[in-house]
């Protein structure tokens, strides 16, 4: 008993450990009749790029609010930088936020609304005034300082934004949507210096969108959310390869989705039928799947082939509808034996064999098929 | 923080909410009085106690004596605000479609159209009277007080107009247009049926602003006077509850009016705004 | 519209410039009138005494119009409700100022409503007469009729800040009062100036609630030019719309200029 005591007496959870800069605990949020969010739990490490990924009224950006403090969930927990913050108002939590049209103060010169923040915190004039001069030049619009937003281009107003919000130094940045409402050519070079700042600076930032694009191609962590719930969340590779329930497989581009049930586990592979066929796949670990549930699972589009051969276990005939093309890749879109659409990506500069109106037989390897947890939708 | 924040804006939102329904109160409180005592017996004077209700004050309104009598102002009140209601429906729309079109000169048109709004009434009236009496013009209700009343009520249709047409989508009238419907049959045919709730709203302008206009008509009706005036006239004589009867109608009407009118804008804007399928 | 409104306003300055006694157009212009009008005391006094009336009432209805044009957008969740308390207070409006100016006789009379309610209560034991006849009972009824008229366009800028903007400045450490005085009452200033500019043309001539509450006992710099008018002293009655005309320009004027200078003026 007495050797236990020491152990005791530091419980585990005061060892050093990295600080989670933001923690969400079964977050519930209602509005009237409608539930926006419904237990949503997260962590959030140190200086990590999160995305939340849905499509919209998900809950994504009343989640995104609740962090802000700009609305109060009903239940649950908010934890930044390991201090309670679920009660604390807007100004006194450690964040700062990017809204989607920028939100930027009509009657302030750039600035004088860039040094907002810190006027807010009492801080000298004189370290205000270099603090902001600092700032403007590190994002390229010192130039633009005596300007009011009204003459501003999108692009340089997400800029006066994004310093407005930086110079406080918080520990998360929440961004909603924040390259909306910038043309399309702007979007991909703002996506990279916005990644580069957030590596550079260490800030967490917690960013908002329904384009996957964004969301995969930025985010450490992805959060995939629908209806008020978080369907899966994990690195980009993890969700890409590994769509867990059939929410996130059909959202995410290129999966092939199928229902069936289960018609028996032999040899560590399960065996599913679907309206199209029989498959075999992996079980998922650690889940039992009884015969006769009712499961769905996907396939990527670019692991089905059209040269079968022994390893490709899983097969099925299906009439091409179309080809189309996204720079090296070609798809073929085809229709299955039950009226679903089946995509088969190929990559590579070879002629195409396929045509539409052919029927073809398809097949991938068991390996690649991904069974997913949760009841089919 | 002894209170926390979202006390704070609760009580600041308890605060300006008793304000504002003391201040609703108070505006409201004379008219219904005004109403309530309108109805005070025979003996009744002009303040509580009322002396038993009755209509006796509103009898009196319509029987005629020499001293006190209140229709022919009233009907002259009437005829002159429908007449400037209606010459306001017509020139605000004409006026608003002209500044549609950005021509020369049009701010000016534009600040000169809200002069009449901004002037102020003693001085369009007197200065008026002034210049009809220089030009031997005869004063009179149905001439020179229709002209100032409707400097007077122009400019309000005007701007009804004018926001009306700002929400107005023009590409329904460039679709008909190539249609092929000719500018005058879709201004006939799509552009008023549109716009129509402002012009209705021009008419209400310019017919209650006409009715209850005094400070103008005071100086340019001559002999006869319009119902403010004879109001005004009987007040400075004597305060009776027959006044607070006309007080009550002319409200009453008014209300009844402006409920219509809302009514049919709400209606209207129902069946013709798109419905989501 | 030039006819109507912009002429005769004109010719009243030229009226009141006439020399002589008859009513003649070829009256010789002098500015005679004019000394005889500063010279009097109690016309003077009457000038200062309708400037600092229409000040009280202007800080009056600007203050209380704005606390009710913040309740009504800011603090009503519903628009339903928005709407009903909206149209609570425009109706009034539909109806005459003539008659709603009177409805406040029998209230503050010595046997008014006022009066009766106070003495029922026990909070006096004689009438107050201060009410009717007073220039306390001309304020009352001047603030009932024109607060909404500051209201208003105060109503019309805090509709058009986007809640973002408050959103932000919280989210920057601003609390909600700080977010008040940087954010929204800058935003808003261009309505409450408008409205007080339109408390402002209103009071200074409205002679009717002034004569109909004030009776005999009270007059404005309005109630004068009608005064004059009556006593077919048109010399006079000119000097006195003229002075009253450069005072609401002088005021529309200071406005514009203030409005400006927040439209493109900046925070340094």
């Amino acid at each position: 008993m007495d050797t236990l005591a020491p152990a005791l007496a530091h419980p585990p959870q005061l060892t050093a450990r990295p600080q989670l800069d933001l923690e969400l605990r079964s977050i519930r949020k209602r509005f009237g009749d409608f539930t926006a969010i419904d237990g949503v739990s997260l962590k959030v490490e140190k200086g990590q790029f999160v995305c939340l990924l849905g499509p919209s009224g998900c809950g994504k950006t009343t989640t995104l609010r609740c962090i802000a403090g700009l609305e109060e969930p009903d239940d649950g927990d908010i934890l930044i930088g390991g201090k309670e913050a679920t009660k604390e108002p807007p100004w006194e939590r450690d964040i700062a936020m990017m809204f989607q049209d920028f939100a930027l103060f009509p009657h302030m010169t750039v600035a004088k609304q860039v040094g907002f923040g810190l006027e807010m915190l009492k801080k000298p004039k004189a370290e205000i005034k270099s603090r902001v001069a600092q700032v403007l030049a590190s994002f390229e619009i010192a130039q633009l300082a005596d300007r009011k937003p009204g003459s501003l281009s999108g692009g340089q107003r997400q800029r006066v934004a994004l310093a407005r919000a930086m110079i406080t130094e918080p520990r998360l940045l929440l961004l909603d949507e924040p390259i909306g409402a910038l043309d399309y050519s702007l979007r991909e070079t703002v996506m990279l210096e916005l990644k580069s700042l957030q590596q550079r600076t260490g800030i967490s930032f917690i960013w908002v969108t329904h384009d996957q694009n964004e969301a995969f191609s930025l985010g450490d962590l992805v959060v995939v959310m629908n209806h008020a719930r978080i369907e899966q969340q994990g690195s980009p590779e993890e969700i890409l390869r590994r769509p867990a329930t059939a929410f996130v497989a059909s959202f995410v581009q290129g999966n092939n989705l199928f229902r069936g049930r289960v018609a028996e586990a032999s040899e560590g592979l399960l065996k599913v039928e679907t309206a199209v066929g029989t498959f075999l796949m992996p079980h998922l670990a650690g889940v039992v799947a009884p015969s006769g549930s009712a499961v769905s699972f996907s396939v990527r589009a670019e692991q089905i082939t059209d040269t079968l051969g022994y390893r490709h276990l899983n097969r099925l005939s299906a009439r091409c509808t179309a080809v189309e093309y996204f720079g090296s890749v070609r798809r073929h879109v085809f229709e299955r034996a039950d009226g679903e659409v089946l995509k088969y990506d190929q990559f590579g500069a070879h002629s195409a064999r396929i045509v539409p109106g052919q029927i073809v037989e398809l097949g991938w390897q068991a390996e690649d098929t991904v069974l997913h947890s949760g009841k089919p939708a | 923080m002894t209170i926390g924040w979202k006390k704070r804006s609760q009580i600041t939102g308890w605060v300006l909410g008793t304000l504002t329904v003391v201040f609703l109160t108070y505006q409201w409180l004379p008219i219904l009085t005004l109403g309530l005592l309108s109805f005070a017996g025979p003996t009744g004077g002009t303040t509580f106690p009322m002396n038993g209700t009755s209509l006796h004050w509103y009898e009196e309104l319509w029987r005629a004596t020499v001293m006190n009598d209140f229709k022919p102002p009233m009907w002259r009140s009437t005829a002159l605000a429908l007449a400037c209601s209606a010459t306001t429906i017509v020139l605000s729309t004409m006026a608003a479609q002209a500044m549609r079109g950005r021509f020369r000169g049009s701010s000016w048109f534009f600040y000169l159209m809200l002069l009449g709004i901004m002037a102020p009434g003693i001085l369009v009236g007197f200065g008026f009277a002034i210049m009809m009496r220089i030009l031997g013009v005869e004063l009179s209700w149905n001439t020179t007080t229709f002209l100032v009343q409707v400097s007077w009520t122009l400019p309000f249709g005007f701007l009804t107009m004018l926001a009306v047409f700002n929400r107005f989508d023009t590409r329904i009238e460039e679709a008909a247009l190539t249609l092929g419907a000719s500018r005058l049959t879709t201004f006939r045919r799509v552009t008023l049926p549109l716009v129509l709730p402002g012009v209705i709203g021009a008419g209400l302008f310019g017919f209650s602003l006409s009715y209850d206009e005094y400070a103008r008509s005071m100086f340019t009706t001559g002999p006869d006077a319009t119902l403010p005036l004879a109001v005004m006239a009987q007040l400075d004589r004597q305060l009776t509850p027959e006044i607070y009867a006309i007080g009550t109608t002319t409200t009453l009407f008014s209300l009844i009016a402006v409920t219509l009118c809302t009514f049919g804008f709400w209606a209207m804007r129902r069946s013709t705004s798109l419905r989501r399928t | 519209m030039l006819g109507v409104v912009v002429v005769p306003i004109v010719l009243l300055a030229w009226v009141s410039l006439w020399g002589g006694r008859a009513f003649s157009t070829a009256s010789p212009l002098t500015f005679d009138n004019y000394a005889r009008f500063f010279a009097n005391q109690t016309y003077l006094k009457l000038a200062g005494s309708t400037i600092l009336h229409t000040a009280i009432l202007m800080v009056v209805t600007g203050v209380l119009g704005y606390c009710i044009a913040y309740f009504l957008t800011m603090k009503v969740r519903s628009p339903g409700w928005r709407l009903a308390l909206f149209l609570a207070f425009i109706v009034p409006f539909w109806t005459s100022t003539l008659i709603r100016a009177i409805a406040w006789v029998p209230f503050l009379g010595v046997n008014g409503v006022i009066n009766q309610a106070l003495m029922s209560i026990g909070a006096t034991r004689s009438p107050i007469e201060a009410f009717l006849y007073s220039v306390t009972g001309i304020t009352m009824a001047q603030v009932s009729l024109y607060t909404m008229m500051a209201a208003g366009p105060v109503v019309y800028m805090l509709n058009s800040i986007a809640p973002q903007l408050r959103e932000a400045a919280m989210t920057l450490k601003a609390t909600p009062f700080t977010v008040f005085r940087r954010v929204t009452l800058p935003l808003t200033l261009p309505g409450v100036v408008i409205g007080q500019v339109l408390v402002f043309l209103n009071v200074m001539a409205d002679f009717a609630t002034v004569a109909t509450i004030g009776g005999n006992k009270h007059a404005l710099l309005s109630n004068l030019v009608l005064l004059f008018y009556e006593s077919s002293q048109i010399r006079a009655a000119s000097v006195v719309a003229v002075l009253l005309m450069i005072c609401m320009l002088v005021g529309v004027v200071i406005a514009l200029r203030v409005v400006d200078i927040r439209r493109l003026g900046v925070e340094r």
